[in-house]
Order: structure tokens, then sequence, then C-alpha cells
């Protein structure tokens, strides 16, 4: 188990850790982007995953997440060994996850980006489409009405038959995460979700993502709002060079000299220069 | 006359069933199927082998001869399409996409020419099968005048069925995956969709009705060799796909119309331009370029769009069935 996880650092039997990483290292042509990073995730909670540009936190992420394979170390997924397994395998275990840019499914409506989500959908096997098209219409209408309540609540309901590439971009992280919501995860993976949205925006985005904490997900959120941070969320990972650097509660970190070096200086010289 | 109107009424439905393959294929899921008329070639040739009796002093040389009657022999044909869809698929889909993958499917298509046009024991090389059994010809009575607008309306009939199937296919979930593996595989792989195996889905499926189309092919004419599956013969169907608009099975029977049968095959039935005999056929790809580029230029979405579904589609109420959502709905299930 790793020395800096965030499980370390408030006390291991608190919580387990429903996502860990141990000394997981990537790199592209000899370039090291993830260099041993180790950390766990407390099951349930709101952690922030926080780092200068470069930090391999998208690779990270990438990686947890199957898109992208590590050179070496291990991931779980509770006691679950989920390195470099398929990302479609890591998601029906519960495993979602949304990207930096927004990814929306463009040329599908609204309403369909989220009806894609259910794993294993009985309308996805030729045979049921032939021969069972009752259940589909019945699990299409239960599965429809959940989407339209999300997207009530995410306020994308008036744009549900738009095409999604319609959207805005602050529409588009909303989308995204309402689309991951709709596959049920236990475990939420959320790269920059608040990174270009308005202010107003912002502030709903981190409501939304303090329910889904409310409702038992656990959360791993990149960010770089250190306010939006401070105010959401329970624990933060400091990554620097690929390497966990730091972990614990942000106001304990804003003392640890090596993360103002490393990346609390660089912002709070960023937020004085503005 | 008769014949004339029935042979394009042929080609339109045919050409309508071999849209609707490649559009699952490209249209719905993205697969840039290059080497599409060879699976149409495969269940030509198959259809027939499994409708010609055994070579012997035919003249002709092929394997199998099986003598088995419409449709199982066209039935088979679809299937054999499917199975060299699948061998083609395990080797490809798993690490090819976009464009690597249309180049080596090219590239297939042009091995699997050349391998039928020279391996003389298979389908009998460029000669091509032929005196291929006419279906229901004999319980029927027909006549060769007569089998034409009669085998016109069987295809009509399989076509309408195929339809029918692959409607229901692009509106349930699966066509809908389909279709999110199109527009961003990460994506779709991120939700938990095996995207190797939702492409080969749709390869197999695809790939049957290129079989069907290619059987009743062999079927209507009697014959079938190399010059009737020349590789550029992909890009014929890629234009039907395109003119009548992609992801939409009444765009795939209008472009079979517009391209098919009236850019195609009516030309050949015009009269003659004087001096220039037989000029006006050579025409027909040139045309067909030119309305293509048209088509992409000032109508890309084709001449009846793909359409979007509608939430009254999926069985809900619009509004009145959203009830307000409570925390409890958003918990993991």
């Amino acid at each position: 188990m790793s020395e800096t996880g965030v499980l370390d650092a408030i006390g291991r039997t608190e919580r387990r850790a429903a996502l860990r990483c141990e000394g997981i290292t990537k790199a592209f042509q000899g370039v090291h982007a993830v260099n041993g990073a180790t950390f766990d995730v407390p099951e349930g909670q709101l952690t922030a995953l926080i780092g200068p540009n470069g930090a391999g936190k998208t690779t990270v992420v990438n990686i947890l997440s199957g898109a992208m394979t590590c050179d070496s170390g291990r991931a779980f997924i509770g006691e679950t060994e989920i390195t470099n397994r398929p990302s479609y395998k890591i998601a029906r275990l519960g495993l979602l996850r949304t990207f930096q840019l927004s990814r929306e499914l463009g040329e599908l409506t609204v309403l369909e980006n989220l009806l894609v989500s259910p794993a294993d959908q009985a309308g996805e096997s030729l045979v049921n489409v032939l021969l069972r098209p009752g259940l589909i219409r019945r699990q299409e209408r239960e599965y429809a009405e959940r989407a339209l309540q999300l997207l009530d609540v995410y306020g994308l309901y008036e744009q549900r038959d738009s095409r999604a590439r319609e959207l805005s971009g602050g529409q588009k992280k909303l989308l995204e995460i309402a689309r991951a919501v709709m596959a049920s995860p236990e475990i939420l993976l959320l790269d920059e979700p608040m990174a270009g949205v308005n202010p107003a925006l912002i502030d709903l985005i981190g409501e939304h993502i303090l329910d889904l904490k409310r409702s038992g997900v656990t959360v791993l959120m990149i960010e770089h709002n250190l306010n939006v941070v401070e105010k959401i969320c329970d624990y933060v990972i400091v990554l620097a060079e690929g390497r966990t650097l730091a972990t614990g509660r942000l106001s304990d970190l804003r003392e640890n000299a090596d993360v103002v070096k490393a990346y609390l200086g660089e912002v709070i010289d960023a937020g004085a220069a503005r | 006359m008769v014949y004339y109107v029935f042979t394009l009424v042929f080609f339109c439905f045919d050409y309508f069933i071999l849209a609707m393959g490649l559009n699952i294929q490209y249209g719905e899921t993205g697969i840039l199927n290059f080497a599409y008329i060879g699976f149409v070639a495969i269940g030509a040739y198959f259809t027939g082998v499994f409708s010609l009796h055994s070579a012997g002093n035919s003249g002709q040389h092929y394997i199998l001869g099986l003598g088995l009657p419409f449709p199982l022999n066209l039935l088979l044909g679809g299937l054999a399409a499917m199975c060299f869809a699948f061998v083609v698929a395990l080797i490809t889909l798993r690490r090819l996409r976009t464009d690597y993958l249309a180049i080596v499917l090219i590239s297939l298509s042009l091995v699997l020419y050349d391998f039928c046009n020279n391996y003389v024991s298979l389908f009998n090389g460029a000669d091509g099968l032929y005196n291929v059994p006419e279906p229901f010809a004999k319980p029927f009575g027909l006549t060769v005048n007569s089998f034409i607008p009669f085998f016109a309306c069987v295809t009509a009939a399989v076509s309408l069925l195929m339809w029918f199937v692959m409607s229901r296919v692009m509106r349930a979930p699966l066509g809908r995956t389909f279709r999110a593996i199109r527009d961003d595989h990460v994506v779709a792989a991120a939700l938990g969709k095996n995207v190797f195996r939702m492409q080969l889905k749709s390869m197999l499926i695809g790939s049957f009705y290129a079989g069907v189309g290619g059987g009743l092919l062999i079927q209507f004419g009697g014959s079938f060799n190399p010059t009737a599956w020349l590789p550029g013969e992909t890009f014929v169907v890629f234009a039907v796909l395109i003119v009548g608009g992609a992801g939409n099975n009444i765009g795939m029977f209008v472009g079979a119309l517009l391209v098919e049968t009236l850019l195609i095959h009516l030309p050949a039935f015009l009269p003659e331009i004087p001096g220039h005999p037989g000029l006006i056929e050579y025409f027909d790809n040139a045309v067909v370029g030119v309305v293509l580029m048209l088509v992409l230029w000032f109508r890309p979405q084709g001449v009846v769009p793909a359409r979007l579904p509608r939430t009254a589609s999926f069985g809900v109420t619009e509004r009145l069935a959203v009830a307000p959502l409570e925390p409890a709905a958003l918990d993991p299930q």
C-alpha cells in the first residue's frame, strides 16, 4: 500500500479505498508522463487530483479508465485488479469517466446520448431485436423515463431532441456528466469538468458533483480551480512530474512546502498576476 | 418494353438491398468497407454453386455444385458472405480503424478479385459461372421473358422483408450503439460497449445483405463473372448511399433509384448517339461522379437525410412523464 495514500493521511480505518494506484508508470517515447504514481481514492468521497500542467493527471485517468495501458504498476477497483484491462470491462465494473475536452456523441440526440449508457441492454442483442421486440420496448421506456429525469436535473430537458453537437460548451460538460450518471457508476472520474465554463455554471456543476457524492458515488476529479477544490472536495492528491507529491486536505497541503513550490505557488502567482 | 422496365425494377431493389448492407456498416457504424463488392461477389458465387448441379461435363469448373433450390441457395450465399466477413473482421477490426482499415480492405478486395479470376477450379476463373438455374422457372412454366418480371417482383419482396428487418435493427438500441461507435469509439468503450464485438455484428449483418444482393444478381442474370465485380463497383454502392442519404433506409431506396437505375442502367436502354455506337454506356460512371460531387457540395446529408428519433418514439409521453428526480434516483443500481 502507498505511503502517500489518502487513506494513510486520514487514518486507514475510516474508509476503504474504492480505487487504488500502485506505482503506475507510463512513458511516451522515453518521456515519463507518469512515473510511479501511487494513491488511494476513498470510497464515497470527493477527491481532487491536482498538479501543474504535464504532471500526468489526464494520463493517470486514461490508464485507470482503460483508455491507455501503463508500462508498469497496478490499479485496483476495490480488491479487483484492473491493470491494463480494456475500458469497456472497467466501465462494466462501475468506473465511468468524462473527458477533458467534451466528447459528446455529436450526431445522436441529447436523449440518445444518455440512452447509450446503460450496460447490457436487451436491445443490443440481434436475437432480441428480431424475436423479443416487446421486451426491448419496455426496457427502452424505462431507460427513456430515467434519462428524461436526469436531463431535467441537469437542465438539458429542452434540448433532448437536438443533436448533441449543437449544445454549448457548458451544456456538453453537463451532458457528459449526465451520460456517465445514466450508467449508474460507483466510481466517477471527471477530467476538468469545469474547464472553460462560465462562473454560474461552475457552481451548478459543483452542486451536481456534490449530489453524486451524497448519493454514494466515489468521485475523483481533476481540477485546476482551487476555490472549487476547497469548496467541494474532501481530499486532494497532488501529482508532480508523474509522481504523487502529497495527499490530504487542501488546507493542510497549503502548509506543505513541496506542494507550494511545485503547484500552489504557481497558481497563487498566476492569480496575483491576474 | 416490359423487359426493360422490370430489369430496371430488379436493379433498383437489388441495389436497395446492397445499399442497406453498406449503410449499416458505414452509415451507422463508420466502418469504411472498401471491399464491399467482394462480399457481394462471394454471395453471388456461392448462391451459384449451391444452385448449380455438379460441374461434370458442363465445361465449367467450380466447387460444391449442390443443386439446392431457391431460396435456400440464396440464404446460404448470404451466410457464406457472413462467414467471409467474420474472418476479415477478426483480422482487421481489432487493430485497424478509419483510413488504415479502408486501405487494407481495398487491398483485400483486389487480392480476392485476382484469386477468383485466376484460380479456375474455384468459380470457373475469368469465365465465371453461367447457366445457373432460374428459380421457379420449371414449376411455374416461366419463359425467358416472363422470368424477368417474375424475378423482379421476387427481388422486390425480398428487399421489403430485408428493409423491415433492417429498420428494426436501426431503431433498436443495437443501431444506437452502432451510431455511438461511429461518432466516437473511445466514448462508446468508456460507456462499457465492446466496440470490436459491435463492429463485428455490424460487419456480419451488412455482409449478409451484400451476399443476398449478390445472390439475387446471379439468379436474375443466370451468370456472374469477374467483370461484374471490378473493385471499383464498391464505389457505385457508396454513391447510392451518399446520394440517397446515409443513415436512412428510404434514402437507400431513393439512392438506388437515382444512381443505379436512372444513371447506370437506364442509359443502356436509350437510343444510340448517331455515329458513336455504344458511347452512351460509357458515360455512366462520369455522370455518377458528377452527381456525387453535386450532392456532396449542395446536399451532403443526401436526398433523404437521416431522421433523428424524437422523445415520443421511445414510448414515453413528454414532460408529463417526467417526475422531479429524488436524490435517491441518482443512486447506483
